[in-house]
């Protein structure tokens, strides 16, 4: 066991930066804001928390903090100036908004290493430090999906006119999902570099957006969980795909693809319907019990299971599927 | 004037390559990120092709042709016709035709960097030869020539095709409410099948084109395009031919003119800095329509 | 061309049988394997585990693919030869890291927690290099690069690279730059590659200041760029006597092509990134680029054309400096062993510090010394005239 720690630990600890960062664009998109922002803040916070450590001599965990404090900075004047931006435009505003960090940091000379970028951060940072920050993040963004901020949250994404019209000031929360997605990739880039101990400009271009966005629409855009399944698969995939050799690339494709086709709300979103079927099923055998004592033909209660759409359950309120056509 | 020559070439190769991607996307809501994809294997399956037999300028055009609109056709009944199919609602659909079109793009480049090893290939092997006319200190290559009138003409023809003829009228009637569009008798499916071969047509003519203009490009060229034709088609405004035009040859003017004039190092940051500040005073692009999108 | 491929083809996959079936005997034996040099220290066992982790698919393939072929020819050599002792063997088995970082790194902490892997062989790309160095420095387990020009590779004892730096042999370009009689230049570079960037912003501006050319322009182009007229406009604008291209290989066809076009005639002054046949899809335009590089087949020091007779031999074509430099490599890592008669890796550290300190004869040429862990090469000047390269003149010649 230990042994299998060591030799990935590469894999775990990409896997906790690859998580928070998917979360700095799942939480945006959550609120209906389609904000890549997040991708740049990252790279942001890497090299603001390298260059703390280089030049500060701060410790790891005040740098990922302050760093973490500038990029949510970054984010809440994003948020306003690009408040009237929606859909794919804001999108590729934000896009933009990525590739100027990524010209900046090719252009920044000896400040931030130019085309070679910094290297030699080395810091006191441990592993439990970055379970205990990332367990952290994640609950706290675990409990925003909870009651009544869940429920406002989604509001503001499936009918912003009418989550206004019931009260909800939607400027504000589009401009909270601004700051946190930029708190959270400036933490993800953070703790990158304190594990990696060096940023290069190639390690913040556009992939690092196709990566995130894999991640969360695989795993699933509605939660978290989705953020943390779509993480752990696609940090660890490209290893097991190793095995097949040269044709991974090909292989990793044509599953994203599937993936994408196949699972409209996510791996996530498959799990969901199974436990939920699983339980109506439970449900649905106690009933059948009931009624076989009443003398009745079973095959008639199989027959009815139309599966039900999921959402029609329980969490969400109609409100959610009111427009789903639109 | 020699930059405004430079300028209108390389804007005409970016006009091409986004005028397939801003089609499908105006019309029948399919940001195909495996546009790039088609455009490189398009040319690579020419340049294999001339490996055995050497092909005037057409036959070459012809090939990047066909392959282009076919694997667009594929691409658009295996995957995003069944995502389509399966989505609960429209936002949803486009991130996963997003992501969809993403992996599939990895398909086509992952055969051709193994075969190439991601060295550049170009189209040499044609009996078509790049000649450069000069005027003065001016001169221009027949290929840019070319592309410059093949992006013009295309353009100005998708432009009126969409303007003037039934099947035009059918597309812009869905580009703005495909369910009522649908009610009214369009075959949704017919039309969308059409619009992604004539996107990958024009996908495979700009790899051929683009690739006689560079002199070789590798499998990874598609990509960088990639993100700068999603910069052109927002810039004008998503479902503006006009757009999509300017777009194009903005870009190209403002590259061509940072590469001219400067050291050349923010080339990017001065192109991306200038689409940032047009969203911000026009948040639907230029020549964008205000959302069409009712809730 | 075909069946050469399709043979590559099935021993590469052999390669990876062989890697896989090593990996699954180590999983399934865990680390009390008695096969390895792990930290016991003393003595050379039956049999040395060594890793290479290098990019054999993706956008570096070309040379990660080339650089394989040159360790597993040296590797071939020396088990054949007995050279580390009777029936002793290096294992070398291959980590693809898909041109990725990430994973680069990911394959040496898994080098790095197995024990019985006692040396690796670093990756050709900087970009790699750097994200494994720290670790296998931290850790201490010994790595040889190749290529990986940029700072941060060679970090510390158990680092080494075996190919110079570019910057380092870039100067023997002096002799070409005065014969030709140039009294000024304009450079056109990429800032994607730090060695490129260096050599287009430092090397290249001090060897003109040496040679008394007066830099007219520098252009720089980034990673977007694809169409190179406007800067190649520019810089002819300032009407250079000769032109400089500085750009990774898949950017040197389009660039001499676009220069052409634009009705520069002259030699170009460019970088290695245009070898390995990079230049061919440009044709006739390609021809009159001159570089420098530290090795090229044709190139004369007897160990070279040994080197060059073995590889032809094995592989039936001719080697490039991706195979050159890690021929020499996987020798470095073998002389180091049986010179520290110790196949640990603390032993293999202090081989390799002893082994840097002396001069070899191999494949980069005679006398190859070592500074700062680092190789040094003379190099030599080649000259694309269209289909393939000619030497003109090795460093030292007058």
């Amino acid at each position: 066991m230990s042994l299998f720690y060591d030799s990935h630990l590469v894999l775990i600890q990409s896997t906790l930066t690859g998580l928070l960062m998917a979360l700095s664009i799942q939480v945006p998109l959550r609120m209906g804001v389609f904000s890549f922002a997040g991708a740049g803040c990252y790279g942001f916070g890497a090299y603001a928390a390298a260059l703390l450590v280089i030049h500060q001599e701060m410790g790891a965990l005040e740098a990922i903090a302050l760093a973490a404090l500038m990029t949510a900075g970054i984010g809440l004047v994003l948020g306003l100036v690009l408040a009237r931006l929606n859909g794919l435009y804001l999108a590729m505003a934000t896009v933009a908004f990525d590739l100027i960090i990524g010209v900046i940091a090719v252009n920044g000379g000896e400040f931030t290493g130019s085309s070679t970028g910094l290297y030699g951060v080395i810091t006191d940072f441990s592993m439990s430090q970055m379970y205990v920050i990332t367990v952290a993040v994640v609950a706290l963004i675990a409990f925003s999906e909870l009651g009544r901020t869940g429920r406002r949250v989604e509001a503001v994404r499936d009918d912003p006119q009418l989550a206004a019209s019931v009260g909800v000031d939607v400027r504000r929360y589009r401009i909270v999902a601004f700051v946190v997605s930029g708190a959270l990739g400036g933490i993800a880039g953070g703790m990158n570099v304190m594990v990696r101990s060096i940023i290069q400009p190639l390690d913040i271009g556009f992939t690092l957006i196709v990566l995130a966005l894999t991640m969360i629409i695989v795993g699933g855009a509605r939660s978290w969980v989705g953020a943390v399944i779509g993480a752990v698969i696609f940090t660890w995939l490209p290893d097991l795909l190793s095995a097949v050799g040269q044709w991974q690339e090909l292989i990793y494709g044509i599953l994203v693809a599937i993936a994408a086709v196949l699972l409209p709300r996510g791996i996530h979103g498959v799990l969901v319907d199974g436990y939920r079927w699983g339980k109506r099923r439970r449900r649905d055998g106690r009933a059948e019990e009931l009624a076989s004592d009443d003398g009745d033909e079973p095959e008639l209660v199989l027959a009815d299971p139309a599966p039900t759409p999921p959402d029609q359950h329980g969490l969400s309120r109609p409100t959610t599927d009111a427009r789903g056509r639109a | 004037m020699q930059e405004i020559l430079t300028a209108v070439s390389l804007g005409s190769v970016y006009l091409l390559f986004a005028l397939g991607m801003s089609l499908t996307w105006g019309t029948i809501d399919i940001l195909n990120f495996s546009h790039g994809s088609i455009f490189m294997f398009s040319t690579f399956t020419a340049y294999l092709l001339l490996e055995s037999v050497s092909l005037p300028l057409v036959a070459v055009l012809l090939i990047g042709v066909v392959v282009g609109a076919v694997m667009s056709l594929v691409i658009q009944k295996l995957a995003f016709e069944q995502i389509l199919k399966r989505a609960r609602d429209k936002r949803s659909a486009e991130m996963q035709i997003l992501i969809g079109g993403i992996g599939v793009a990895t398909i086509p480049l992952a055969i051709a960097q193994h075969h190439t090893k991601s060295n550049p290939f170009g189209l040499q092997e044609s009996t078509f030869d790049v000649t450069v006319w000069r005027h003065g200190d001016l001169f221009i290559t027949n290929v840019a020539v070319y592309t410059i009138i093949l992006a013009l003409v295309l353009w100005a023809a998708t432009t009126l095709w969409l303007r003037l003829t039934r099947q035009g009228l059918a597309m812009r009637a869905i580009g703005v409410d495909a369910e009522t569009a649908s009610l009214m008798g369009i075959d949704r499916q017919r039309l969308a099948l059409l619009t992604m071969a004539a996107s990958g047509a024009f996908a495979g003519l700009a790899g051929v084109m683009f690739t006689y203009y560079l002199g070789a490009i590798t499998p990874e060229s598609g990509d960088t395009l990639l993100v700068k034709a999603f910069a052109i088609i927002i810039l004008g405004g998503v479902g503006s031919m006009w757009g999509v035009a300017f777009g194009a040859f903005a870009l190209a003017l403002a590259e061509v003119y940072v590469q001219g004039h400067t050291s050349g190092s923010w080339t990017d940051a001065v192109s991306f800095g200038l689409i940032f500040l047009v969203l911000l005073v026009r948040p639907a692009g230029l020549f964008g329509r205000k959302e069409v999108r009712r809730t | 061309m075909g069946g050469f491929n399709g043979s590559r083809r099935t021993r590469r996959g052999a390669t990876l049988a062989v890697a896989m079936a090593a990996v699954l005997s180590v999983a399934a034996c865990g680390d009390d394997g008695g096969s390895g040099g792990s930290d016991g220290g003393g003595g050379i066992p039956s049999t040395v585990k060594v890793v290479g982790i290098e990019p054999l698919t993706g956008p570096a393939a070309f040379a990660g693919l080339s650089a394989q072929k040159g360790y597993e020819l040296a590797i071939k050599q020396i088990n054949e030869q007995g050279f580390l002792g009777d029936g002793k063997k290096i294992d070398l088995s291959w980590k693809d890291t898909k041109g990725d970082a990430a994973t680069a790194a990911s394959e040496m902490t898994a080098a790095i927690a197995d024990r019985n892997v006692a040396a690796t062989f670093g990756s050709v790309s900087s970009q790699e290099a750097v994200a494994q160095s720290p670790l296998a420095q931290k850790a201490g387990l010994p790595v040889i690069y190749t290529q990986a020009g940029s700072d941060g590779v060679v970090v510390g004892d158990y680092t080494y690279r075996a190919t110079p730096l570019m910057s380092s042999y870039y100067p023997i370009m002096k002799k070409y730059i005065e014969d030709n009689g140039w009294k000024s230049v304009g450079i056109i570079y990429t800032n994607i590659s730090p060695t490129l960037d260096e050599i287009g912003t430092k090397t290249l501006p001090d060897l003109a200041e040496e040679t008394g050319m007066e830099v007219t322009k520098s252009v720089e182009t980034t990673s977007a760029t694809q169409d190179y007229s406007a800067a190649i406009q520019q810089v002819l604008d300032t009407d250079p006597d000769v032109v400089s291209i500085l750009q990774i290989g898949a950017s040197n066809p389009t660039a001499m092509t676009q220069l052409r076009q634009a009705g520069y005639t002259g030699k170009v002054l460019g970088n290695s990134g245009a070898s390995a046949g990079n230049l061919k899809p440009a044709g006739a335009d390609g021809a009159g680029m001159a570089w420098p590089v530290d090795f090229d087949a044709t190139q004369t020091a007897p160990s070279s054309q040994q080197f060059v007779k073995d590889y032809t031999a094995e592989y039936g074509e001719d080697p490039l400096n991706y195979a050159a430099e890690a021929y020499d490599a996987a020798w470095f890592l073998a002389r180091s062993i049986k010179e520290a008669g110790d196949a640990s890796r603390d032993g293999i550290k202090d081989g390799m510090k002893t082994e840097a300190g002396k001069t070899e004869d191999g494949a980069l040429g005679s006398d190859l010394a070592w500074k700062d862990g680092t190789i040094e090469v003379p190099g030599v000047v080649v000259e694309w005239d269209g289909t393939g390269t000619k030497l003109l003149y090795a460093a030292g010649d007058s």
